[in-house]
């Protein structure tokens, strides 16, 4: 840069970083030395930090703060009342030849997010096996391996998707993969009625956005937060998808829906 | 159930309360919130502009934290970690809100009509007019100036809360000072401020 021409305030702003390589931050000081709009601009720029140091942190309301206690005393009797040491049914997949080999687990629960008994979960795997039969892809059949599963089925009943949940943080290069290379082997959920009612209230609410069904509910992270990934058919014979992802305390959109593959 | 013991020459570390809370003791979290809530509304306030939007986004992290206490694994300092999901926490929030990035323009405009006479500047408006300024950035610029400059954190610090490599903190703090600057640059003339720019100024010119 010679002449009469200045550096714009990005250029200046990376110089006072140090973020420019060495030519050409001295090119700059020497521009600098002689023009004064610039150095005026470089003022500017110093001034932003001290503003924005001189702004003044104030201490939390108390407001927020009791909202917060009473936040976690919740979530305190939510996790004494879930606490159970009977393991999660694990479901077992048909493969094409009539043997049942384990479903793959992608990766270890490392904390129980949603509050459920697991007496009942097991139950629900059975259930939920039958449903997902009939949404996977035909050549593969699931069906539960766990052996306490006798009891019943009026929660899934009026449930028309798959509810699974995992630890998986979700980005957006996820969701350019086939789907059910996640939830497909992801642990089914059993959710207490809270938390059931919460997920059915959330896909009521992509449901009326998208005018589509979803079939499959998944309870994961997305980008580091706690979300329900969905997935509606867009077209079932061509696998393409709709993935809608919210959060699930108020069904908040996370993200803008997504076409993917199942 | 313990409680962490009560010495006050000697007190508990957070991590040591953090294990405390692993191990299914009932109250060592809810220290862990006393001792750091002030800081998280701070960081969080700053970051979203909104009391509201800030309590939701304190009271988000401090849940979550609470959860996924058992995936701390003690690479980085528990305020560190802590911070890291605040910050996500707000980050989500606005990008959930599409916060759409503006236009050179936009900013300059939004200089003109904002600015008010210099000495009729009090304390407080000075605040409204920082954050509403620092909503014109996008989120991770945002993020970068309030952990750096408004917080006082250092760059690697704030690298660390944010998960980038330091390199990368500077320039979102680069290019955010560069946006607000045109707005912001009229209470560089207040007299409790000129002083410290033009100092700085001076410093970096001579290199």
């Amino acid at each position: 840069m010679t002449g009469d021409t200045h550096y714009d305030l990005e250029v200046l702003a990376e110089l006072a970083e140090g973020l420019l390589d060495a030519d050409t931050a001295r090119q700059v000081r020497e521009h600098l030395a002689v023009c004064d709009p610039c150095g005026e601009r470089l003022a500017d720029l110093a001034a932003v930090r001290e503003v924005l140091a001189a702004i003044p942190t104030p201490a939390m309301p108390m407001g927020v703060a009791l909202r917060i206690d009473k936040a976690l005393e919740a979530e305190r009797a939510g996790v004494a009342v879930m606490s159970s040491p009977e393991p999660p049914a694990r479901l077992g997949v048909v493969a094409d030849d009539g043997t049942v080999v384990p479903a793959r687990t992608r990766r270890r629960r490392t904390a129980r997010r949603w509050a459920m008994p697991a007496a009942a979960a097991a139950a629900a795997a059975a259930v939920m096996g039958g449903v997902t039969l009939s949404t996977l892809n035909n050549s593969a059949t699931v069906v539960a391996a766990s052996p306490s599963a006798s009891a019943s089925a009026q929660s899934q009943a009026a449930r028309a998707y798959d509810l699974t949940e995992s630890d998986h943080n979700f980005s957006d290069g996820d969701l350019k993969e086939p789907l059910n290379e996640y939830l497909g082997p992801a642990k089914i959920t059993q959710p207490v009625a809270e938390t059931e009612n919460q997920v059915s209230k959330c896909v009521d609410a992509v449901e009326n956005r998208s005018k589509l069904k979803p079939f499959a509910v998944h309870q994961a992270l997305y980008n580091g937060s706690e979300a329900l990934i969905m997935a509606s058919w867009r077209n079932e014979a061509a696998k393409q998808i709709r993935i809608d992802i919210v959060e699930p305390f108020h069904c908040k959109p996370l993200r803008k829906a997504a076409v993917g593959r199942w | 159930m313990n409680s962490p013991p009560e010495t006050p020459s000697q007190p508990v570390s957070d991590a040591e309360l953090l294990m405390a809370h692993i191990n299914g003791d009932a109250h060592a979290f809810s220290e862990i919130v006393r001792r750091h809530r002030d800081r998280m509304w701070a960081v969080a306030l700053r970051t979203l502009g909104d009391p509201d939007e800030a309590a939701d986004a304190v009271q988000d992290a401090f849940v979550s934290a609470y959860r996924k206490a058992g995936s701390f694994r003690g690479e980085a300092a528990v305020t560190t970690w802590l911070h890291r999901i605040v910050v996500n926490a707000c980050l989500d929030r606005m990008r959930r809100k599409s916060v759409r990035p503006v236009a050179d323009d936009e900013l300059i405009e939004a200089a003109e009509r904002d600015t008010p006479l210099p000495d009729q500047t009090g304390e407080r408006e000075v605040s409204l007019e920082v954050s509403a300024a620092l909503k014109l950035l996008p989120p991770d610029q945002r993020a970068a100036l309030v952990l750096v400059d408004m917080m006082g954190y250092s760059v690697e610090d704030a690298a660390q809360v944010l998960d980038v490599p330091s390199g990368t903190v500077k320039s979102r703090c680069a290019r955010g000072r560069a946006k607000l600057a045109p707005i912001l640059a009229h209470l560089r003339n207040r007299s409790d401020l000129s002083r410290v720019s033009s100092a700085k100024g001076a410093e970096l010119r001579d290199g």
